[in-house]
């Protein structure tokens, strides 16, 4: 499978997914649920609540990062599918936020909010969520 | 206006469901303003394109000139207001030589409600006015971002027939099962497509003197899709049984009544890498007409397929090539057959099209792309923009400018 595997930048930062604290369980997820959830495929988390997902720029390093790191995507490939879902009428785009402070911020405000942040810069205001 | 809610009038009716539902959603809208913020979206697009043609003219005047007629504008809303339901709407207005005239028209309009949304699968139904899967890239075939090229492979995805296999009205189910070794998804349509854009009409009852009405039987469309990675990979299959009959206007009408069935089936494939795309779609294309005399009748099944390769050659910029073919008879694929019996040319039974195009993006939202095509043949040559006589140009180019801006 190493030919599917995306280039990840040895010197890259860890980037972890972020999620609101109580209102998500923390239970570890599997890969291609993370997946299925940031290409906006799967919506409500298993309590019935709708799944919030936040994403920075596709232009923005951390989002590279994070698509090649934990989704095994790139980010153009990410944008086709959203694209895909909001132009036949058959789903929503992420809300894209603009810098990293905002994300925390978001995620921590949000009810069933999803994201990601460098590992260094997450802090008591959210959850991580594990994947497996 | 007066609406007559007669079952003669079920067209009508159609039309004003998913416009009543916009409604609905637009009141509420205003009520709880504050509360909806995260669960409504807006989104839109605009694209302006320049074609240049030798000889023959596609989207209005371009045989050796520059025509501006080609402009595709589209904004459209979802909204949710339980987990599981979502509403969803698009208005697009499209100018396309004299085939489109960019009046607005609702490019879908429904409400899709998931019954079941787990971790490994998806069960639900749409129920409106609905994109019909129908290949890779019909489902947004209207948004120049997502497409490959500024013109989509014409054999596959034909501009003459288009509001046909654009949207019907009726009712979709769909599955969705995920594996980490990839998605299936399935849907499945039953639904009566669109049949009032006076080129579509043309290209089904092969003339355009026809005084009376065209209208869509119950047809029905279904995609088997397979994807790996969001889309690293994917494989396809399509199947369709598209159903139209022609009432004559009256006893002095050229036509009599008769009945067409279209029913595609198409083979679809895609590595999509970081750099390097690779596209093919086969398909093949039943046609039966009935009805309207030994003339106009006939029952043939139709070839195309095309192969496509694009790279990405710096992070802004992309190049792509393609080869698409299309045959109206593969029993008789270069049309000497029917030249032969009729006197109708036979390029005009065939195009193959040899394209090559670059893209730039801008900024995420704003791209502008060239394009260059080389065509033998005149298959899917829009009629309206070439009214016979003169006959058309078995060898034709086409240069093509576009920009495109979504939200």
């Amino acid at each position: 499978m190493c030919f599917f595997q995306a280039s990840t930048d040895l010197f890259a930062e860890e980037i972890v997914v972020a999620v609101q604290k109580n209102s998500v369980p923390t239970t570890p997820i599997k890969r291609y649920v993370m997946s299925t959830i940031f290409a906006m495929g799967m919506t409500t988390w298993p309590d019935g609540s709708s799944i919030r997902v936040f994403v920075l720029a596709d232009n923005n390093p951390t989002h590279s990062n994070f698509c090649k790191q934990v989704l095994n995507v790139f980010p153009h490939q990410l944008r086709a599918a959203w694209d895909r879902l909001v132009f036949s009428g058959t789903g929503q785009s992420p809300i894209v936020v603009s810098s990293e402070n905002e994300m925390r911020e978001r995620l921590a405000a949000t009810p069933g909010a999803i994201g990601y942040l460098p590992k260094e810069t997450v802090n008591d205001s959210v959850a991580i969520l594990p994947v497996e | 206006m007066k609406v007559d809610f007669s079952i003669r009038n079920l067209p009508q009716i159609k039309t004003l469901l998913p416009l009543l539902g916009m409604c609905f959603a637009l009141l509420s809208f205003q009520v709880t303003a504050f509360e909806l913020f995260n669960s409504v979206q807006i989104h839109g697009f605009a694209t302006q394109g320049l074609f240049s043609t030798t000889r023959n003219n596609i989207f209005g005047d371009s045989s050796d000139g520059i025509s501006p007629d080609f402009t595709e504008l589209g904004i459209n809303g979802s909204w949710v207001p339980l987990p599981k339901l979502r509403l969803s709407m698009q208005i697009i207005s499209r100018r396309a030589g004299d085939a489109n005239d960019g009046t607005p028209m609702i490019d879908f309009g429904l409400l899709d409600y998931s019954f079941f949304d787990k971790e490994d699968y998806r069960i639900g139904v749409r129920l409106g006015r609905v994109r019909l899967p129908y290949g890779l890239y019909n489902d947004t075939r209207d948004v120049a971002f997502t497409r490959p090229s500024i013109l989509l492979p014409q054999s596959i995805y034909f501009e003459r027939t288009r509001d046909l296999t654009l949207s019907g009205d009726g009712g979709m189910i769909y599955g969705q099962y995920r594996h980490p070794w990839g998605t299936l998804t399935l849907e499945m349509i039953t639904g009566f497509p669109r049949t009032d854009n006076s080129e579509t009409r043309s290209a089904v009852l092969s003339t355009s003197d026809a005084n009376g009405n065209l209208q869509a039987d119950l047809s029905f469309i279904g995609r088997l899709n397979y994807e790996l990675d969001n889309g690293r990979i994917r494989f396809a299959i399509t199947g369709a049984r598209v159903q139209t009959h022609y009432t004559p206007l009256n006893s002095f009408d050229p036509l009599p009544r008769g009945t067409d069935v279209f029913s595609p089936v198409i083979f679809s494939a895609q590595y999509k890498g970081e750099k390097l795309s690779l596209t093919s779609e086969y398909s093949l294309r039943p046609i039966n007409k009935s009805g309207f005399g030994p003339f106009l009748d006939y029952n043939v099944v139709g070839e195309s397929y095309y192969f496509q390769a694009a790279y990405r050659i710096f992070e802004k910029w992309e190049i792509m090539a393609r080869y698409d073919a299309l045959y109206n008879d593969r029993d008789d694929p270069q049309g000497l057959e029917l030249q032969q019996k009729t006197g109708i040319p036979a390029y005009t039974q065939y195009a193959k099209d040899w394209t090559t195009g670059i893209r730039y993006d801008v900024t995420p939202w704003l791209m502008i792309r060239g394009e260059y095509h080389y065509i033998n043949g005149t298959a899917w040559l829009p009629t309206q923009d070439n009214p016979v006589p003169p006959l058309p140009s078995k060898y034709w180019e086409m240069f093509a400018l576009l920009v495109s801006f979504r939200f």
